[in-house]
């Protein structure tokens, strides 16, 4: 008997399901960035407002390209409805915390995709999801590093405004 | 379609319960369900959305409420068949479903390992 859904697809329907998953949660990502780019225009930290405006952009390129894999593999890519967007922050240093805690949300569920593809030893997949493993480390690199800069600066005088100018610089080189 | 337009002998039975049976065309790539006295094909994709139609359905709510019809239309765009249940026809028809569903994910992960011991 021919295995006329491989030949349709590649992926299986819990990996098809897990990657629609995925492009919900970057497109989530990618409005939350959004709003926090929003928050910090509104007052007055325009450094961070560029910084999360980038982010944002990222998360969706992020989306479109799991989108795009989708597709490739014959599979059904479902474009996201976005809800419940948290638009109101307590503060400066709040937002880079839950910033911080996306990515690693982020990183979290890109592991448990991994983990499945293992499990069905789509090793296509597997290759695929590579490059977003990678990215996120950078990904967590960069808001670790950005929180890390209310430590070092201190949020006290012109702390914040020093943050704001210094967020932007954050890079990610390793070459590991 | 009818039943009688079709050779079953050049279909393989992919799962048959009490309630229909569904049968795969290598020759055509096609599938055919066989329920509630309909004859109907599909290819892998649109199958694929209508058990997903077929799932959704709240059963429950179906026995349930007064306000909603016992009868329930299942189809989805470009689908050329519809199909209209009560509840019992659709725990059949899901189960019938599933059961084929299962049998094609056994059917690839024998096609699978089969192509691992070969190569």
């Amino acid at each position: 008997m021919k295995d006329l859904m491989r030949i349709k697809c590649l992926l299986s329907t819990e990996v098809e399901a897990l990657l629609n998953q995925q492009i919900k949660k970057e497109a989530h990502s990618s409005a939350l960035y959004l709003a926090m780019a929003s928050w910090c225009n509104q007052n007055g930290f325009d450094g961070s407002a560029d910084y999360f405006m980038k982010q944002s952009n990222e998360e969706r390129e992020h989306q479109l390209k799991l989108f795009n894999y989708l597709l490739d593999m014959g599979a059904n890519a479902i474009s996201p409805e976005v809800l419940g967007v948290k638009h109101d922050f307590a503060g400066f240093r709040e937002v880079f915390e839950e910033a911080l805690e996306q990515e690693i949300a982020i990183t979290q569920s890109f592991k448990n995709i991994v983990a499945r593809c293992h499990k069905e030893q789509d090793y296509v997949t597997i290759e695929f999801l590579n490059w977003f493993l990678k990215e996120q480390r950078e990904e967590e690199y960069k808001a670790r590093r950005a929180l890390e800069l209310f430590e070092v600066i201190g949020e006290e005088g012109t702390g914040r405004w020093h943050i704001d100018k210094n967020v932007g610089k954050i890079e990610y080189n390793s070459e590991a | 379609m009818e039943k009688a337009c079709v050779d079953l002998n050049q279909l393989i039975n992919v799962f048959t319960d009490a309630s229909g049976a569904v049968y795969q065309s290598d020759k055509l790539n096609c599938l055919y369900l066989d329920f509630g006295g309909k004859f109907a094909r599909f290819n892998c994709n649109a199958l694929l959305k209508f058990k997903q139609a077929v799932e959704r359905i709240d059963v429950e709510d179906m026995l349930l409420s007064s306000d909603r019809s016992d009868y329930e239309l299942v189809t989805f765009n470009g689908c050329e068949h519809i199909y209209l249940l009560n509840a019992v026809e659709v725990i059949s028809l899901r189960s019938l479903l599933q059961g084929a569903f299962t049998m094609f994910r056994l059917n690839h992960l024998i096609n699978d390992c089969l192509y691992r011991l070969v190569s």
